[in-house]
This record gives C-alpha cells, structure tokens and sequence, in this order.
C-alpha cells in the first residue's frame, strides 16, 4: 500500500524507508522523480510526497507537473490534425511532434471497413510506443486484447484542461480512496453523462444538454485548481448542481 | 515548433452551441471581462495587468537622443512588442507572427497616431536633444484578447511614468537626477484603450474580451479604440467573416462604454500606488518620529 513522506530535491532517500520485497529477488523500481546513483544511494530530483508500494516494491515522488511525456500504456485523447497514406497525424499537446495513429489500428479494421477521421475529430487513444528520438505512436485498441474498450472516435460533448495530477487520480481504480476525487460520484448521482479522462490532461464529457457539461467540467477544474479536499468537493458539487 | 493547440470539432460546436443559449464556458455574461489586475513596480513607468490567465508587463523608459531631421520640434515614441515562448507555445523567439505585427500596429495606431503623447512635449532643445521614449511590451501568458491587456499595461504605464525633470539656461541643458528634483508626469492629451469584440452567427452575437477558445471558434473580431470621453481613435475589422455596417456601429457603441468601464478601472490603481509612494511631503521628513 502507498504510504508518503515529503521530500525535496536533492534529498537522499534514508534506507529504512525503502519497503523490504518479501520475494528477495524482486527489485526496487524508481519511478518519475528519483535517481539512482551508483551503488546505493538514491536521491529525489523533484519536490513533493514520497510513495512507496510494498506490493509491487516500487518507490516514485507524485508530481503535478505542467507538460505531458507519452509514456507506453497511457490511455489519452487526442485530436486529429491531418491524414496521410497510411496513419492520422494526432496532437496530444501542443508543445510535442505528432504521434502517428495507424489508420487500421481499430478493432476490427481492414483496408475497406475502417473508420474515416476527420481533421479536427476527438480520440480517444493509447500510447503503444514512445520514444526520445522516435514519433509516438498511438493505437485505438488494447494491444493484449485486440478489443477497443471505450476507445476510438469521440462525438459530440466537450473537453476541459485539467492537470497532470489530478487527471492521474481520476484514473485511478479507487477514486475516492486512493486519489481522493468524489467529483464524478457525486454529480453522477443526479446527471447523467459520460467521461472520458486522458492521461495528457484532458477530460472529455458528454451529457444532455450544455449546463450539465459545463457543471461536470466545473466542476473538475474548481476541485483541481482550488486543490480540494473530498468533503468540499462535495460540498462544492452540491452548490453547482443547486445553481443548475 | 511554433504551433498553437487549435480546437478540435467537438469543442468548436460545443462553444457555438453554448453561445447560442448565452452560456458562456466560464458563466460570465457576454459583454463582462475576466478579473482585471493592475499592479506597478518599485520603479515608475512598470505596469503589470492580469487580465484572467493573460498577461502583460509594459515597462516605459526614456532617453535623449538627437530628433528626425524632418520632424525638429517633436519627441520620439516608440512601442516594442514581445511575444516570447513563454506565453504560448505558438509564438517563436525572433519570428513576426501575424498577431504581432497585428498587436503592434494596433498599439501604435491607438496611442502613437492619435497623440496620446503631445511628442511636442517630449522636446528639449529644437533641433538637437528631444526625448526618446520607449514603451517594452512583453507578453508573458497569452489567453485570448491580447489587445486590451497590452493597451491597458501600456497606458497604465504611460500614467504612472515620471520623466526627468530638465530646465534650459543659456542654451545649457541640466537633466536633474530624481534626488535633485522629483521627476515630472508625461504630458498625455487624452488616455485611450482598446476593446476586441468578437462576433458570432454572422454578428447578431458580440462577445467582449473572449478567451482563447472563444477567439479561435468566432466568425471574426473587431477592435475599437476609444478613450473615456467618448471619441474613437480606431476601428479595425482584419478579415473574418462578412457583417451589416450596423454590428459595427453596435460594436463601437459596446465598446466606448466598456472603454469607460476600464479607464475607472485604471484610475483606482494609479490613485492605490500613488497613495502607497506618498513619503507624506515636508511634514513626515521634519518629523522626528522613529518607525517601530
């Protein structure tokens, strides 16, 4: 389970934190924000709180940090910007290069029953590989399992920045325990609408008409950038959904 | 590479559908602006405004410089614009991108053409020594309506501004240091600002201060330069969508009331820093009191 001490840049991470692996042959994993120097000393690059997870025996510091880096396996939307022979060049964030979609990487696509993208149209997508020196590229199926679970082209409804962090704890399996975000739980017990969160910051909602939307997308970026807690993220719902 | 993050189609309609019911994305109402604030430096002439997320720094400096040989009797003004990466990933160090060079000849239009400077004023001896001012205008978060941010900056900074006091004898130019005499306000004819208004459904719809999103998903804009006594200095439409000679009518209309608006606004923060640099005069240096 993850427990967490702050730390700062530059700050040696002391032994006796580091969780015991019960299976010895387990290695530690350093995830975002550490760094290993040889032999044994790791130090943190990046202010902010320490997890550990004793389970999976891996130690990383939780950041918000502004940019998003494809990383593999991320689930994100992207928008089209132009086709060519083979795949859709998508943007992720307006700062990077391209990431390719192949145009057959859909479940179930051939040459003649794939989907035709627009410019301009809404994916939701996952990073198959991502590289320094090479193009990212995206694919709208799981790659395990050949099916496209929720993923592909999104119509209609909006999409609203919201930070690296918060849209990490979104993702997350236990919302309200681990990540702390009873935003969507609460408003999904009065509208009705449809989300799809992408790891590079941007969340995509549907619902019936313009107010719920805007409410569900208020509410999102209220609680990230006023940093809320779950009780006055309920709170804060509560007095959106009256204003409604 | 230089690219702005352009709105993909669902964001495009949700936008246009919203303002078809007057919803704007952040409940303002159509014609209100975002939370304005206007902050000065230590020194005169530096004025920072935060328009919501957009933001301009505009530093005013002078210097004395020989005038144009065909122009003997007048001051210079010029008007920098900076568009830095750090406002956007759209802009490019070194690169005149199309809002610049739209930026910049609104600004210099409105507070350069239009006299807002009495650059007679700015002359020292006629013929060799005028003053040269300058107005550096750095974009450092950009967010939708850049024009008004930098005009207000700009003229916020040009109020504030204290120029050397300079006295002739002989034919003798003394510049006097700020300790010898208390630098002089600029001689400005008149304090004029800028409002974008964008249009939607063929300009039924105008919309004041627009962010990014709104600016990128509307027909077309337009901006009006007026100064709070009423007169307009400037009107530009640059391309967009066609519309009825009255939407810009109705546009300038909107807009010399916001221009209003504004100035009010301009003339607390000044009467707010002015209070703050006020040592008290004569009195408060005699008195003998300590500061615990």
């Amino acid at each position: 389970m993850a427990s967490k001490t702050l730390v700062l840049p530059g700050e040696t991470i002391s032994p006796d934190i580091l969780p015991t692996p019960t299976n010895p042959n387990l290695l530690l994993k350093l995830g975002p924000g550490l760094r290993h120097v040889p032999p044994s000393t790791i130090t943190s690059t990046i202010a902010g709180p320490l997890c550990i997870d004793q389970k999976k025996n891996a130690i990383w510091v939780e950041n918000n940090s502004g940019r998003y880096i494809p990383q593999p396996n991320d689930l994100i939307i992207a928008t089209v910007h132009h086709s060519s022979t083979d795949f859709y060049s998508c943007s992720i964030t307006p700062h990077t290069t391209f990431p390719q979609l192949p145009q057959l990487a859909f479940e179930g696509a051939t040459k003649k029953t794939r989907p035709q993208l627009n410019s301009g149209s809404l994916i939701y997508a996952r990073v198959l590989t991502a590289s320094k020196h090479t193009d990212p590229e995206i694919v709208c199926y799981n790659p395990s399992t050949g099916k496209s679970e929720g993923m592909g082209e999104l119509k209609g409804g909006m999409v609203f920045d919201i930070s690296l962090g918060l849209a990490r704890r979104v993702l997350m399996a236990k919302q309200r325990e681990d990540g702390g975000i009873a935003v969507l739980e609460e408003i999904a017990e009065n509208v009705a609408f449809e989300v799809a969160v992408g790891r590079n910051g941007k969340v995509w909602v549907k619902s019936g008409g313009v107010k719920e939307t805007l409410l569900v997308g208020r509410a999102l970026q209220e609680a990230d950038v006023q940093g809320l807690g779950v009780e006055e993220q309920v709170k804060l719902v509560r007095k959106m959904i009256r204003q409604v | 590479m230089p690219r702005e993050a352009e709105p993909s189609i669902n964001e495009r309609a949700f936008v246009l559908q919203a303002l078809e019911e007057n919803i704007r994305l952040d409940g303002r109402a159509l014609d209100a602006f975002r939370d304005i604030d206007i902050s000065f430096g230590d020194d005169y002439g530096v004025a920072d405004v935060q328009l919501g997320k957009t933001r301009v720094l505009t530093r005013i400096s002078a210097s004395i410089v020989a005038p144009y040989p065909d122009r003997k009797f007048d001051g210079v003004f010029v008007i920098i614009t900076e568009l830095s990466p750090l406002a956007s990933p759209a802009f490019e160090v070194g690169r005149q991108s199309d809002l610049e060079t739209h930026l910049s000849r609104i600004l210099e239009t409105t507070l350069r053409r239009s006299q807002a400077i009495s650059t007679e004023s700015l002359c020292l001896v006629a013929g060799q020594k005028v003053w040269s001012l300058r107005a550096d205008i750095h974009i450092l978060s950009h967010c939708g309506n850049l024009v008004t941010a930098a005009s207000l900056a700009t003229l916020a900074a040009l109020r504030q501004y204290r120029i050397p006091d300079t006295s002739i004898k002989g034919g003798e130019l003394t510049v006097y240091t700020p300790l010898e005499r208390d630098p002089i306000p600029l001689a400005l004819l008149h304090h004029p600002l800028c409002i974008t208004l964008n249009y939607f459904e063929n300009g039924e719809k105008m919309i004041v201060d627009a962010t990014l999103q709104e600016q990128q998903c509307s027909e077309g804009e337009v901006v009006v330069a007026a100064n709070p006594q009423g007169e307009v200095c400037l009107v530009q439409k640059g391309g967009g969508g066609e519309v009825d000679a009255l939407v810009l009518l109705r546009a300038v209309d909107m807009a010399v009331g916001k221009v209003r608006e504004l100035g009010k606004l301009v003339d607390r923060a000044l009467e707010k820093d002015s209070k703050m640099r006020d040592k008290g005069g004569i009195s408060a240096e005699l008195s003998a009191e300590n500061e615990r």
